[in-house]
């Protein structure tokens, strides 16, 4: 009886194990490859373990390819972006939850809506003129106000869900007791919002450590300036990229070691969030 | 009596309303800046010959004329963008569908088999592009290679050699990198099905694919249908995967719209800058989204519409 029952799940074992395969093997070829010295990466790549580890490809790229200014300023745009992410979406949270004004509904629809009239890389131009106005369009932290203010609509879903949880008679109690609109937010609602801010805290991070494009255009003519993954990028379309796999390689296993250890940590608030949002809303 | 309290909390309502505006101010306004006047910007480009340098003259709808007269290679882009989507969709969402019931099991190592298939989903769409573009490289590439060894090619396929091959890889790239993410939606909306309906529908006989098709999936077809929106609008809209794995190479052949109007903004690949033209193009392609959305919308209404009957 057992063994048939073990019989039957074989192969949907096998179907799973070939699709972890699918999925793990481009990151640990990433990583087995940036231990190779360039010469094996260009005239036999092919193999997957490396026939000797190095180590120079990632001193070569932290010391002279700038890949620790890239890591700074990766560090220090995700910083902001998940410190404003987290206030950004309790604060609208809780005030789309909780407040009476009137036309409350009306903005919050406007706000959700928008994620109907996002063009992604078409606005990134206008973007860059808004912010040269205040004259941030050469500095990230164009980007982090962009990512901050421009509200996330997947963010602001969970944030206001999460807080309608919260039951009222917590606020009414600290009414009677005098605190103000404000003072309830920053006192109790935002005490108790630990699991919805790990959430957030962690999308932000996810999203502003592998953005692209937009802190691409905000650096373009500042290599100082730029992220992990525009750096990267930058090695690949400048014309010594085949000279320069191996530093790639670096820089990329850089830029994956963080997010998958944050992901294999917080992997439950991960899938939360970037599940929730969307199903509920 | 009771008059002075109800002053207070009166008053008490409007100063807490006053703290609540001012708490979204800050959001609302950036929201509006950041959402809403990008496309203000496109509009008035639209319509002129502005090149980021001089003064931008009106020019009418020359800008429109050329994209539908003279611009072959930007229709092109939008039919390779529909195209991917189209196959890449096709082979996405059944395959999500699919791990999504196998990992709705309770057997062990389960847990394992769900943190690890979800794990492309956090990598940045770039470094995916990188990643797949060294993967599939012409001469000592990792698929080459094992392609070879199977027996399955004589010799090293020239990947991004011609436009069949290199849409094959984008495609290939793109389902690597979402199918992770439809995957939990599935599996979340399957986990909502109430258990004793599953129950019920195996006392009256029904298993396997009948189960399937007559229970399970329309149990799950309200977050089907959004998913599939998300996905469609999603990969309509891809970019970063595009510049980063084929950058329109070969020749300019496998470019998509967003890619393709991004060139003539920041004037890139040889390009000149042409605000104003790339804001025309912007302003058709934002158009057809649109209609996508709409029409799909729609559509997915007619057919409920069609099951109550």
């Amino acid at each position: 009886m057992k063994r048939r029952k073990l019989l039957k799940k074989l192969p949907v074992y096998l179907f799973l194990t070939v699709f972890f395969l699918i999925s793990f093997f481009p990151v640990l070829f990433t990583f087995m490859s940036s231990f190779k010295s360039n010469m094996e990466i260009l005239t036999t790549g092919n193999s997957l373990f490396p026939r000797q580890f190095v180590l120079e490809n990632y001193i070569k790229a932290w010391q002279m390819a700038d890949f620790s200014t890239y890591t700074k300023n990766s560090v220090f745009l995700s910083f902001f972006c998940v410190i404003g992410a987290v206030l950004s979406s309790t604060c609208c949270g809780y005030v789309f939850s909780r407040a009476r004004f009137r036309g409350k509904e009306f903005i919050y629809y406007l706000m959700i809506s928008s994620m109907f009239v996002s063009l992604g890389t078409l606005t990134l131009y206008p973007l860059l003129m808004i912010m040269r106005v205040i004259n941030l369009n050469k500095s990230l932290w164009g980007v982090i106000i962009i990512r901050v203010f421009g509200m996330n609509v997947t963010n602001l879903f969970i944030a206001r869900g999460y807080i309608a949880t919260i039951p009222t008679e917590i606020d009414e109690a600290a009414k009677i007791d005098g605190c103000s609109f404000f003072r309830i937010y920053y006192n109790i609602i935002f005490p108790l919002c630990k699991p919805l801010i790990a959430t957030v805290a962690i999308l932000a991070f996810r999203s502003s450590w592998n953005d692209y494009m937009l802190p691409m255009v905000f650096t373009m003519t500042d290599p100082k300036r730029m992220p992990l993954v525009v750096g990267i990028m930058r090695l690949k379309s400048s014309g010594a990229a085949a000279s320069s796999w191996n530093l790639m390689l670096a820089g990329t296993a850089i830029s994956l070691i963080p997010m998958m250890l944050i992901y294999l940590v917080f992997n439950r608030y991960f899938v939360a969030g970037m599940t929730n949002g969307a199903v509920k809303g | 009596m009771k008059h002075p309290s109800a002053v207070i909390r009166n008053r008490g309502l409007r100063q807490d309303n006053l703290q609540a505006v001012l708490m979204i101010l800050p959001f609302l306004l950036g929201f509006i800046l950041f959402s809403y006047v990008p496309i203000i910007y496109i509009l008035r480009y639209a319509f002129t010959d502005y090149n980021g340098y001089t003064a931008a003259n009106w020019t009418g709808l020359h800008n429109f004329q050329r994209v539908f007269t003279k611009d072959p290679d930007f229709w092109m882009s939008l039919v390779n963008t529909v195209t991917l989507s189209f196959f890449k969709l096709l082979a996405e969402i059944p395959l999500a569908l699919l791990l999504a019931v196998l990992l709705n099991q309770k057997i062990k190592g389960i847990g394992f088999f769900r943190v690890t298939l979800f794990l492309p989903a956090v990598i940045s769409a770039a470094i995916i592009g990188l990643i797949f573009s060294l993967l599939f490289a012409a001469f000592n590439g990792m698929v080459n290679t094992m392609l070879q060894t199977v027996g399955l090619i004589g010799k090293p396929i020239n990947w991004f050699g011609t436009k069949g091959n290199a849409m094959l890889v984008l495609g290939i790239a793109s389902v690597w990198q979402n199918y992770g993410i439809n995957m939990m939606f599935f599996l979340m909306a399957l986990q909502s099905i109430p258990q004793e309906i599953d129950e019920c529908a195996e006392l009256d006989g029904a298993a396997g694919l009948r189960k399937f098709f007559g229970i399970t999936l329309p149990m799950i077809a309200p977050i089907f249908e959004s998913v599939l929106l998300m996905a469609i609008i999603g990969s309509l809209k891809v970019c970063d995967l595009v510049i980063s794995l084929t950058d329109g190479q070969p020749g300019g052949q496998t470019e998509v719209a967003m890619t393709y109007i991004y060139k003539f903004f920041f004037g890139k690949s040889g390009r000149n800058i042409e605000i104003g033209y790339a804001s025309a193009m912007s302003l058709i392609t934002a158009v057809f989204l649109g209609l996508v959305t709409l029409v799909y919308v729609r559509g997915t209404r007619r057919i409920k519409g069609g099951v109550k009957e």
